[in-house]
């Protein structure tokens, strides 16, 4: 089985993970040439034990949409992964670049006490877009994008949840 | 004075819980308040009684003093333990607690007015006999009066345009022989920028280390001090990591502030625990910055190398007890407490509200963790980030380092993002393990601190993500068609499902 994965935000192209299952938790994985037998055994809601080649590895994940968060010794990844059918998908949508039409998120649960722009406008790449306040603190997002504003969800002196839409940049 | 049998804890999250904790040893009865964004919080439950005191905005909750003092009555409490922030250091509060009757567990409102605002503060140490950093704080007519004044407090000094800041108007000057060219830019600049040529002048400080000294006194006039505690590392004037000993205090300048602080102290009439800050410079000098009238966030530093309770002994100073003890104890080995934050460190320390899924704290020899939050607690968006303090204890500093860092990975927080990680590159840093760290070292050194990211952690990371996403497929693969149907026979639900259904929501 095969799988694609992204860690960074500015990587191009996908690394591919070959994963072969082997019965009872243990599994051939092989990734940039390397291949790895691993023990991966869930052992909580959430906690993988992983011990890769000799190393114990303790791993905590958490995930948010399509990306899997995980903090192992320490050390927080966000990866990216989607298999080929999920991949095809995500091509036609462009989700995995930042190409094409651009949904930008509230990062946290706060009040929107500024919008900065309107439909129509054409913004630069790190414009703010949108001021949230959260814990007293106010925070300026920014487009990810050179381009134009074609949605404005955001509304000032309303209160947004994580993950609400607030700005669509094209 | 009766015993205090009823305290009503005018605070939420950690300190509402710390405070409480001691109540209980001692046997006194707690009563807890909350907002409606804190109707699921520990403090709540952590209480014998609590009451609901408004909307999540604390000014319309937890600041609003006529509700708190009904609580009080209503409640049967006969004392208010204010934590730190909203009322603690509030001398109307502190009066209508007086008027009430009801006693209030911090120093009587005339030692807060004393040392509430800056200046008067200033003042106030001034005629005490307590240094100050040297300024003139006025400015200064001629260059003759200003070239003598500058000498009389040593160079290095800083001028300073008395109509606005932003660096305009402002020199750093070295010694005498640049004066009198510093001196005329500077009001030129200060004229072209504000309008106004005033300039005053204030000696410069050269890598201030932040060191402030615990002083306790009780109802009798007896004050001493409880030794310092380092919080230089600070970053926007948030402290995140303080110790004891400070790394760069030998005994004599302990003995020597220590003095000073209870002089301090003494000058306003103190009562109970305060907090008398300093910033000492390179070459040791230490001046005045402010007094703080309440309990302390990083009290715990204190508590572990003096075996103290100070929760417990400010009660008993409320109650007219007569302290314990005359003098400093000598510290006993060594102290770091860090602050965890729901924050994110490489995003400028944006906040990081929300549900935690799943909470792991650190345990085992002298660890302990003060904390507000359990897992499933959602932190709302209203308060303070500080959702925990750590604090560890070890004989020597090297070990209490070795500790901490320990202690830190043991630490998981899910759901929210958390300072974590950036406190253990703290801890790392060869200027902390050094100990000379100033005042700047968080700021300059911020991109070091967010740590370098480990390869082949990377690639571990890429392997786990990648069974994550397969095991997970795999149960989703097994469970969804069941739904219909109706009929997973063992009537267990998969872990995985039930993961995935909390994170649905």
């Amino acid at each position: 089985m095969r799988y694609f994965t992204k860690q960074q935000q500015g990587q191009k192209e996908a690394v591919p993970v070959d994963l072969e299952p082997l019965g009872q938790d243990r599994y051939r994985l092989t990734v940039n040439g390397k291949t790895f037998q691993v023990d991966a055994l869930s052992v909580d809601q959430g906690t993988l034990s992983l011990p890769v080649d000799g190393q114990s590895y303790n791993v905590e994940f958490e995930e948010n949409g399509d990306e899997i968060g995980t903090l192992v010794r320490g050390q927080v990844n966000r990866t990216d992964v989607a298999d080929e059918r999920k991949l095809r998908m995500r091509a036609a949508a462009s989700s995995f670049s930042v190409e094409g039409r651009q949904l930008v998120l509230a990062p946290m649960p706060g009040k929107v006490v500024k919008v900065l722009v309107k439909v129509g406008e054409e913004v630069k790449e790190g414009q703010g877009l949108v001021v949230v306040e959260a814990m007293k603190m106010e925070n300026e997002l920014k487009s990810p994008k050179a381009g134009k504003v074609t949605e404005v969800f955001a509304k000032e002196g309303t209160a947004v949840e994580n993950n609400a839409k607030l700005v669509v940049v094209e | 004075m009766p015993k205090i049998r009823k305290v009503l804890v005018a605070n939420r999250g950690e300190i509402a819980i710390r405070v409480m904790r001691t109540c209980k040893d001692l046997g006194i009865a707690t009563v807890a308040v909350y907002s409606e964004a804190d109707r699921s919080a520990l403090h709540v439950r952590t209480a014998d009684q609590a009451y609901f005191v408004g909307p999540p905005p604390s000014r319309e909750s937890y600041l609003v003093q006529e509700r708190i003092l009904e609580v009080a009555k209503q409640s049967g409490a006969d004392a208010i333990h204010p934590g730190y922030g909203f009322l603690s250091e509030n001398a109307s509060f502190v009066r209508a607690c007086e008027k009430a009757g009801i006693t209030f567990i911090g120093p009587p409102a005339a030692a807060m007015d004393a040392m509430g605002e800056k200046t008067r503060a200033r003042a106030n140490m001034i005629k005490a006999g307590v240094p100050v950093v040297p300024g003139t704080t006025e400015p200064i007519g001629t260059i003759e009066e200003a070239r003598e004044y500058a000498q009389k407090i040593g160079f290095p000094i800083m001028l300073k345009a008395a109509g606005g800041g932003g660096g305009k108007g402002m020199r750093r000057v070295e010694g005498l022989g640049d004066f009198d060219s510093a001196w005329r830019s500077a009001k030129s600049e200060a004229m072209s920028s504000f309008g106004n040529d005033a300039v005053y002048i204030e000696k410069y400080l050269e890598k201030p280390h932040h060191v402030e000294i615990q002083v306790f006194a009780d109802q009798y006039g007896n004050t001493i001090h409880l030794n310092e505690r380092e919080c230089s590392a600070q970053r926007r004037h948030q402290k995140v990591v303080e110790e004891t000993p400070s790394p760069i205090l030998t005994p004599e300048l302990r003995a020597k502030m220590g003095e000073v602080a209870v002089k301090a102290a003494k000058a306003v009439n103190y009562v109970g625990a305060g907090t008398v800050e300093f910033l000492v410079d390179v070459h040791r000098n230490f001046y005045f910055l402010e007094m703080n009238t309440r309990l302390q966030v990083e009290h715990p530093v204190t508590e572990w190398v003096t075996g103290l309770d100070l929760v417990a002994m400010q009660i008993r100073a409320a109650e007219g007890e007569k302290l314990p003890l005359f003098e400093a104890p000598a510290p006993r080995g060594h102290a770091i407490e860090v602050r965890v934050y729901a924050e994110d460190p490489a995003r400028n320390f944006m906040p990081s509200p929300g549900r935690i899924h799943a909470l792991r704290v650190p345990s085992g020899p002298n660890v302990r963790d003060d904390s507000g939050v359990y897992a499933g607690f959602t932190v709302p968006n209203y308060y303070d980030p500080m959702i925990s303090k750590l604090s560890v204890w070890g004989a020597t500093r090297e070990e209490a380092i070795a500790r901490a860092k320990r202690a830190l990975s043991e630490y998981v927080v899910k759901g929210i993002t958390t300072n974590l990680r950036y406190l253990h590159g703290i801890l790392s840093h060869p200027e902390f393990v050094g100990g000379d760290y100033d005042t700047s070292f968080l700021t300059r050194q911020h991109t070091e601190l967010l740590g370098q990211e480990d390869a082949q952690l990377s690639e571990v990371a890429l392997l786990a993500s990648t069974l994550h996403a397969f095991q997970r497929d795999q149960k989703r693969a097994k469970t969804l068609p069941s739904r219909g149907g109706g009929g997973d026979t063992s009537g267990r639900i998969s872990p995985w499902r039930l993961a995935l259904k909390s994170r649905r929501r």
